[in-house]
């Protein structure tokens, strides 16, 4: 199955090319009879300048998109690019540097270096690559998320949402070719989660950032440019200018054809790593996980997000 | 329970191994001294047992000989035959034994053991006692011939037909082997010469009717205490009669010297291995503990008291202590049979078939391993029955960590305090015995107080150490800063492994360095002469050496020196038994002495005598004191006391209490010594060089005696106290294998309680090798806090240890700095090494699983 995942839907400018693209990417778990299909044959385009939603039910594969466009994960067979480099078949370390210099991520929790201050893990992929940061963007991504008084806290002295806030600070830092958000707002109430969104979405319309994000939540999903539903390891469908309820009600048609019934692909992302807070959970239309309680702390007696 | 604390354990045996280990070093050293010296014992017993006459008839001496002076005490021949009409004797044999011998080949090389160990000549008879047979050649039967062991002909390719020179006390020898004997029992590494028995007397003892001692046989029935009785009532108390058991038990008690060095050593390893490895093990059990405060949460909340939490944790631990014992003790075994053939090397040939292991050995093994670890598991055991059963919920990595160190701080001033106070008292006290005991309190009270407030100075101390790591390193180098001073606890417990070998090291290393300063500075200030010609063990040696000093082309001014043990009542009212030496007349020409009263010329006066003013003060002695004195074999004399001396150290001339006389005076009363150095100065006109050259060619026959310089002098002195710093050296290898046990126990801790947080790490683009070198450098970090702890400790140790040194008067101070430093570079080296698998294993993680870690 071929689907042209990318379409034009506003009237700015268009660059030229995509910002990643997979073709006939395939990832497979386990091998011979029990081989398991996680991604089956993808092809993919993500627009630059564009907000992409991925989602599907648990075990869809929408996680090993992420991690295979991202170059966290192998691929079984095809071909993933970034920009105009070929990623599939670089080594570990080009791969560790791409991901540094080129690509941001946000995870849904546990984001930050507990040791290091909100400044540092701004700057921590810089650091590490040895570069000075650009220091009128580094200022202006953290006037527009609003950090400038929380430099100086670590993480344990920030609530979940500062937290995430910080996390999108770093992935926008470095002003990378992609961001990817992996359910960046899984583990926030949804006051803070809209609000993380919402800077997604500033990062796409103004400073002209790439964000490909994966979540389990229609109403996240409705905050981006284009939502890509996945099912089986395929991508099964798209949604320009997606709504909530035109989300949900698409999920819902999933859990007709295929929810019920049992999953040949169900597991596949399960039996990736052992069951964590980057699973997603099975029920997609979930109430939203309670925001993780803050930690006091002596500086930050009452978090004020 | 018991079936969750197994699991438990066994879950965790790749953490508990290390804590094993520790366990296993100590009890090793413990058994393995233990059977080594049980070992030892039983094989010597057993040959002086077997060798030992019935009774011995020997001269009696009442003065102990700290000093070896050359001396031979002996008693007349004849009384062989007089012992023999007793009733109730056997036989008797004459015994001419001696020990101050050297015996050369034709190269003037020397025969016998070069380990110490003693050459032994003596008149060979027939009995069934000997220790040894002939197994080639025949018995020596008239002047000129010898018998010699078979593992010393062996060792140095001795051949019947061959010709020895025999270098006695009274005068020089050639003979021709004409025999070999071996062993029957244990050798106990002495090299054995046998000569026939007018010989021995005559060329050993320089006397036909002398004997070292008579060896009696009783007849049937009689008893050796029965024996001793009937010949002492003919003999009255002019001799020293000692039964069989008697005499085994003194040669055991004389050989018992060197055996307790060796047990001395290996149970100071095992108390420095033990003592650290607590270290390991609490921390090994604060550390699972920590990582398991969830699942003790739930155990507490499904139901389980504090009691059965602190149960199982200390059930484990006893397994851990079990199993580590067991291992240790078999360890113990190799380590003692490691020893008994290193043994061999020096001569000793014991067999490690024969190898005893007594019921106190597994006993002591057990007692230490499994004492150890329970005792070490306490607090930790405590720590995890305090988890509520809220901490099912809780955050892992915050339950432990934020504790305040209060109680530390205070408990840790109080010690600390003590400990000062001890130290302060030490270094002001004017009595040795004093002060070293206010040293010992000290040592420990400070060495505790720095454990215990360890964490607390962790965050300063790495503040400043890993500083510099942020600019050198980026955010990497503040990353590790800061995942050191993340638990203050743990990063404290783990470099305080280090800490405990590196005070020692840095006190006895001070200690050294201010000893061999000390020596030099005396040797500066006190050695006139240009050479000194003497023994590198300070034995003394026969007259003929002085001769040929004497006789050199060259020599000028020849000052001879001898020993005498002597025995002393001073006006005090005590009775002292010390050391004095006899100085020949110009003493000041060859050693600088400084007088409080009097001179040389004064104290070398015939029947006078002179001594330190310290100790003379210490006995209510005065420049006029009229001394009773008394010498070896009773002579009892009054000496005055013409000269007071005020030497810095112990380089003056004399020994304890610096106490000297003329060598007139020594010989007229002690007649039948040896010297002990000779100082020779160069002639004038005669290139002192050359004067060497000469003195070197002369004393060639001579292989027991060197000629030094004042630089040659120095360099022996430092040998003798680089012994000691060799001992350091071992126990400072010992303390890094176990620390660095300590530091992988620790990263690799953090590196799986940090995972997700590698996982991250790894996401956004930190390559492998910025990984391994952050785990390196926390690694390094906490290495060299230890190191830096240690040394600091251990310089207030070598302080107070130079307090009590200036007592006996070494009164110079140094710091071995290079040593110092070389040390802080080996714990970079030790923090390196120890990463290198908790690295190695981060930087393998997936990524992926690394992220969904929980």
């Amino acid at each position: 199955m071929s689907t042209p995942a990318s379409t034009p839907h506003t009237e700015r400018a268009e660059p030229s090319g995509s910002a990643a693209r997979a073709r006939g990417l395939t990832k497979a778990y386990g091998s011979g009879e029990t081989a398991v299909l996680a991604l089956d044959a993808v092809d993919v385009d993500i627009a630059r300048q564009r907000f992409t939603a991925v989602m599907g039910p648990s075990g869809s594969g929408k996680s090993t998109l992420m991690h295979t466009l991202a170059g966290l994960d192998s691929v079984s067979a095809g071909q993933v690019w970034l920009g105009d480099t070929e990623i599939t078949g670089l080594k570990e370390r080009e791969l560790t540097r791409l991901r540094r210099d080129r690509i941001g991520f946000m995870f849904q929790s546990f984001n930050l270096i507990p040791t290091l201050n909100a400044r540092e893990n701004i700057t921590l992929p810089m650091d590490i690559a040895g570069q000075r940061p650009d220091a009128e963007w580094l200022e202006h991504v953290i006037d527009t998320l609003g950090l400038r008084d929380r430099l100086r806290h670590r993480p344990a002295q920030l609530s979940g949402g500062q937290q995430q806030r910080v996390a999108c600070a770093r992935a926008l830092a470095s002003r990378p070719e992609l961001i990817f958000a992996d359910e960046p707002t899984g583990n926030l109430d949804s006051r803070a989660g809209l609000e993380v969104l919402g800077f997604l979405r500033e990062a796409v319309d103004s400073l002209g950032q790439t964000v490909v994000m994966v979540t389990h939540d229609p109403g996240a999903a409705a905050h981006s440019d284009l939502v890509l539903f996945l099912a089986d390891g395929r991508i099964v469908d798209e949604m320009a200018r997606p709504t909530a309820e035109g989300v949900l009600e698409r999920m819902k048609r999933f859990d007709v054809l295929h929810g019920a019934a049992a999953d040949p692909a169900g597991g596949a992302t399960d039996t990736t790593g052992p069951p964590g807070p980057a699973a997603a959970p099975a029920d997609p239309a979930g109430d939203p996980p309670a925001d993780p309680p803050a930690k006091p702390t002596r500086d930050d007696p009452s978090p004020q997000d | 329970m018991l079936k969750a604390t197994l699991r438990s354990f066994l879950a965790h045996k790749g953490r508990l191994a290390l804590s094993a280990l520790a366990v296993i070093l100590s009890v090793a050293f413990v058994a393995g001294s233990l059977i080594f010296s049980d070992t030892v014992a039983r094989t010597f017993d057993r040959l002086f047992a077997s060798t030992a006459a019935d009774l011995s008839v020997g001269p009696k001496d009442d003065l102990d000989e700290s000093v070896p002076t050359g001396r031979t005490p002996t008693v007349p021949a004849d009384l062989a035959e007089r012992v023999a009409k007793v009733d109730g004797v056997a036989a008797t044999h004459v015994d001419a034994t001696v020990e101050n011998i050297t015996v050369v080949d034709r190269d003037n090389d020397p025969v016998g053991p070069t380990t110490g160990a003693p050459t032994i000549a003596g008149n060979w008879y027939e009995t069934e006692r000997s220790p040894v047979e002939i197994t080639s050649g025949r018995a020596p039967r008239a002047a000129g011939e010898a018998m010699i062991d078979a593992d010393t002909a062996d060792k140095k390719d001795v051949e019947i037909g061959d010709t020895l020179k025999i270098l006695a006390a009274p005068g020089s020898f050639e003979t021709r082997v004409v025999g070999i004997v071996t062993f029957t029992t244990t050798n106990p590494g002495a090299a054995l010469v046998f000569l026939d028995t007018p010989t021995a007397q005559a060329k050993l003892l320089g006397g036909e009717n002398r004997a070292t001692s008579i060896s009696v046989d009783a007849a049937t029935g009689v008893s050796d205490s029965e024996l001793k009785r009937r010949v002492a009532a003919d003999l009255g108390s002019r001799y020293d009669l000692e039964t069989a058991d008697e005499q085994a038990e003194s040669a055991a008690s004389e050989l018992g010297g060197f055996l307790d060095v060796i047990k001395y050593v290996m149970l100071g390893f095992a108390g420095v291995a033990v003592l650290v490895g607590i270290f390991l093990i609490v921390n090994t059990f604060s550390m699972l503990i920590a990582q398991r405060t969830r699942e003790l949460g739930l155990l507490r909340a499904l139901g389980a008291d504090r009691r059965q939490v602190r149960r199982s944790v200390l059930i484990e631990a006893v397994l851990l202590g079990v199993v580590g014992s067991t291992l240790g003790l078999a360890a113990g075994i190799g380590l003692a049979a490691g020893l008994i053939e290193l043994m061999g090397v020096f001569g000793m040939n014991l067999k490690s078939t024969e190898m005893v292991i007594a019921w106190p050995t597994p006993v002591a093994s057990y007692v230490v391993g499994v004492g150890v670890t329970f005792l070490a598991a306490y607090l930790p055991a405590r720590r995890a029955a305090q988890v509520s059963p809220m901490a099912a919920l809780a955050d892992a990595e915050i339950a432990g960590v934020g504790r305040p160190l209060r109680v530390r701080a205070m408990v840790g001033s109080v010690v600390a305090a003590g400990g000062a106070a001890a130290l302060v008292g030490c270094a002001t006290s004017s009595d040795t015995s004093t002060s070293a005991s206010l040293l010992g309190l000290g040592v420990v009270l400070s060495l505790l107080a720095t454990v215990v407030a360890g964490p607390l100075l962790v965050r300063p101390v790495i503040r400043v150490l890993g500083g510099a790591f942020p600019a050198v390193y980026g955010s990497v180098g503040r990353m590790s800063q800061r995942n050191a001073l993340r638990n203050p606890r743990r990063t404290g417990a783990t470099a305080a492994a280090l800490m405990v070998g590196l005070a020692l090291v840095g006190g006895l290393s001070v200690a050294s360095a201010s000893m061999t300063k000390s020596f030099d500075d005396q040797i500066d200030k006190t050695l006139g002469a240009d050479f000194v010609v003497q023994n590198s063990s300070f034995m003394p040696f026969p007259t003929e050496v002085t001769e040929k000093v004497e006789a050199t082309d060259g020599t000028g001014l020849v000052v001879r020196s001898r020993f005498t043990p002597l025995k002393l009542r001073m006006p005090d009212g005590k009775t002292v038994e010390t050391t004095a030496a006899g100085f020949g007349d110009q003493l000041d020409e060859v050693v600088k002495t400084t007088y409080a009263q009097g001179s040389s010329a004064r104290a070398l006066a015939p029947d006078r005598l002179a001594m330190d003013r310290g100790y003379a003060n210490d006995h209510d002695v005065r420049v006029g004191s009229v001394l009773p004195v008394e010498f070896p074999g009773e002579r009892k004399v009054e000496l005055t006391v013409a000269a007071l001396t005020d030497n810095e150290g112990p380089e003056g001339p004399g020994m304890q209490g610096g106490l000297f006389m003329g060598l007139g005076t020594l010989e007229k009363y002690v007649p039948d010594g040896q010297d002990s150095a000779v100082y020779v100065n160069t002639a004038p006109g005669t290139d002192s060089e050359a004067l060497r050259d000469r003195l070197d060619t002369a004393l060639d026959p001579y292989p027991q005696v060197q000629v030094r310089d004042q630089a040659d002098y120095k360099k022996l002195i430092r040998e003798q106290i680089a012994v000691m710093l060799y001992l350091v050296y071992a126990l400072l290898g010992l303390a890094i294998v176990i620390a660095v046990l300590g530091v992988v126990n620790t990263l690799a801790l953090s590196v799986v309680e940090r995972t997700r947080e590698i996982g991250l790490l790894r996401a956004i683009g930190l390559a492998r090798r910025q990984l391994r070198r952050m785990i390196r450098l926390e690694s390094v970090v906490i290495a060299v806090f230890g190191a830096v702890l240690g040394l600091a400790l251990g310089l207030v140790w070598g302080v107070s240890m130079h307090q009590v040194l200036e007592l006996q008067g070494l009164k110079a101070f140094a710091v071995p700095w290079s040593t110092l430093v070389a040390v802080v570079i080996g714990s970079v080296v030790v923090g390196i090494v120890a990463a290198l698998l908790p690295a190695l294993r981060a930087s393998r993680m997936n990524v992926l699983e690394a992220i969904a870690h929980e």
